[in-house]
């Protein structure tokens, strides 16, 4: 299986992708929308799972779902949304525009590991 | 009574200093070393030595034993020739004062930074409560590091006296400035611990990139708790700041707190600048 991480942080890209490969994930990471994006593109449909921090440059992570969303090639692909913004109103607009779970940090690697479980029930 | 270190003082200036304090206060003195304990005190006064280059290090290093302490440094010039203070200054000197300089002004500018920074009131409490919390517990769940909180003090100074620090800029109902600044070895030791990684395979790029998202975590949790109330805020893309003795410029007439964090027995800072709305809209 192959997931997508999206974080302007390296640092918490590889916390992501250490826990993702823990149960089976094979990550590519991106720095930010942009990158989630291009990565998309070129997936030839191969990403299971997407993984995005809210705030980072070029294009934020609402906008990547967003963009998802409205493509009929990525809409069905689920997204964790994983952000330091904590809002409950945050984190209905997430949620609305596609998310299919949101982690708040700061977060543990078993408490990221439940919300991948569960965005993955979900879908 | 307040305590006052002089550090490699020669008897013509322990004699000033004597005059200066008049017995007032305790002084002690001590020779500069390596490892100086600088707990407890008010003020250190250094004697300036012949090598400026030697100076500029005796006073990073108790820069660095201040522990993100407001402890004044006075370097005193005891020869008779006019040195640059700028140097001095830069490295983390408070003030640099010349035994040709007329002892009262001398007293009166001594005695000006003796006078203790303010504590936070009561209600100041309340929203300084919600950023100590928080700060704890993002490096217990990152980290698995015990974070003590050990002292807050308000500062209108602009210095900050350590290697790396995170800044997050604050914008929407309240606006400010919160900034994390960490020695390296400890900013190391924290990004280390959090990517469960050897100290050294961490790279200077990952504790600058471990800074930016300790400040972006500590300002995005905290701003759910101010939801409400003038203190809300909203963040942007934090930053990082590299070196010894950098400057970050603060709203004007809004006084800095400067919490104090303790991890082992090293310590690191948080300062929290913001200006709460005055009015709800």
């Amino acid at each position: 299986m192959k997931a997508i991480v999206a974080d302007d942080s390296r640092l918490i890209r590889g916390i992501i992708e250490k826990t993702a490969a823990s149960i089976g994930f094979e990550a590519v990471q991106a720095g930010n929308g942009r990158e989630a994006l291009s990565l998309l593109e070129a997936s030839g449909g191969e990403i299971n799972l997407v993984l995005l921090d809210w705030n980072m440059p070029l294009v934020s992570g609402i906008d990547v779902i967003r963009k998802m969303r409205g493509d009929d090639r990525f809409k069905k692909i689920p997204v964790l949304m994983i952000s330091t913004e904590s809002e409950e109103d945050r984190i209905q607009e997430a949620i609305r525009a596609g998310a299919q779970g949101y982690l708040t940090k700061p977060f543990t690697a078993d408490q990221l590991t439940d919300a991948i479980h569960q965005v993955l029930e979900k879908h | 009574m307040k305590r006052i270190l002089g550090i490699d003082c020669s008897p013509k200036v322990e004699k000033v200093v004597s005059g200066l304090f008049g017995g007032n206060d305790d002084v002690q003195y001590e020779q500069f070393h390596d490892g100086i304990a600088l707990n407890g005190y008010q003020m250190i006064i250094l004697e300036m030595g012949r090598n400026q280059e030697h100076v500029v290090q005796q006073i990073c290093k108790l820069r660095y034993a201040c522990n993100f302490q407001n402890i004044p440094i006075i370097l005193i010039n005891a020869r008779k020739k006019d040195i640059p203070s700028q140097p001095y200054i830069i490295a983390g000197a408070t003030e640099v004062l010349s035994l040709s300089d007329p002892l009262p002004a001398c007293r009166h500018i001594m005695n000006g930074y003796l006078i203790p920074g303010r504590e936070p009131l009561e209600e100041e409490f309340e929203y300084l409560d919600p950023f100590i919390k928080n700060t704890c517990h993002i490096l217990q769940t990152m980290a698995s590091i015990h974070v003590e909180f050990k002292k807050v003090y308000f500062s209108n100074t602009i210095r900050i006296f350590g290697d790396v620090s995170g800044i997050m800029g604050l914008s929407g109902n309240a606006e400010g400035t919160l900034v994390v600044t960490f020695y390296w070895d400890l900013a190391k030791a924290i990004v280390a611990k959090m990517m469960g990684m050897e100290e050294g395979e961490i790279d200077a790029e990952l504790i600058h990139d471990g800074v930016s998202e300790i400040i972006n975590m500590i300002s995005g949790s905290t701003k759910k708790e101010f939801v409400g109330t003038p203190y809300h805020f909203e963040i942007s893309l934090p930053s990082v700041v590299v070196g010894p003795g950098h400057q970050i410029g603060y709203l004007q007439n809004t006084s800095v707190a400067v919490l104090i964090f303790q991890v082992g027995t090293q310590s690191f800072a948080l300062h929290v600048c913001i200006k709460p709305k005055t009015t709800l809209s």
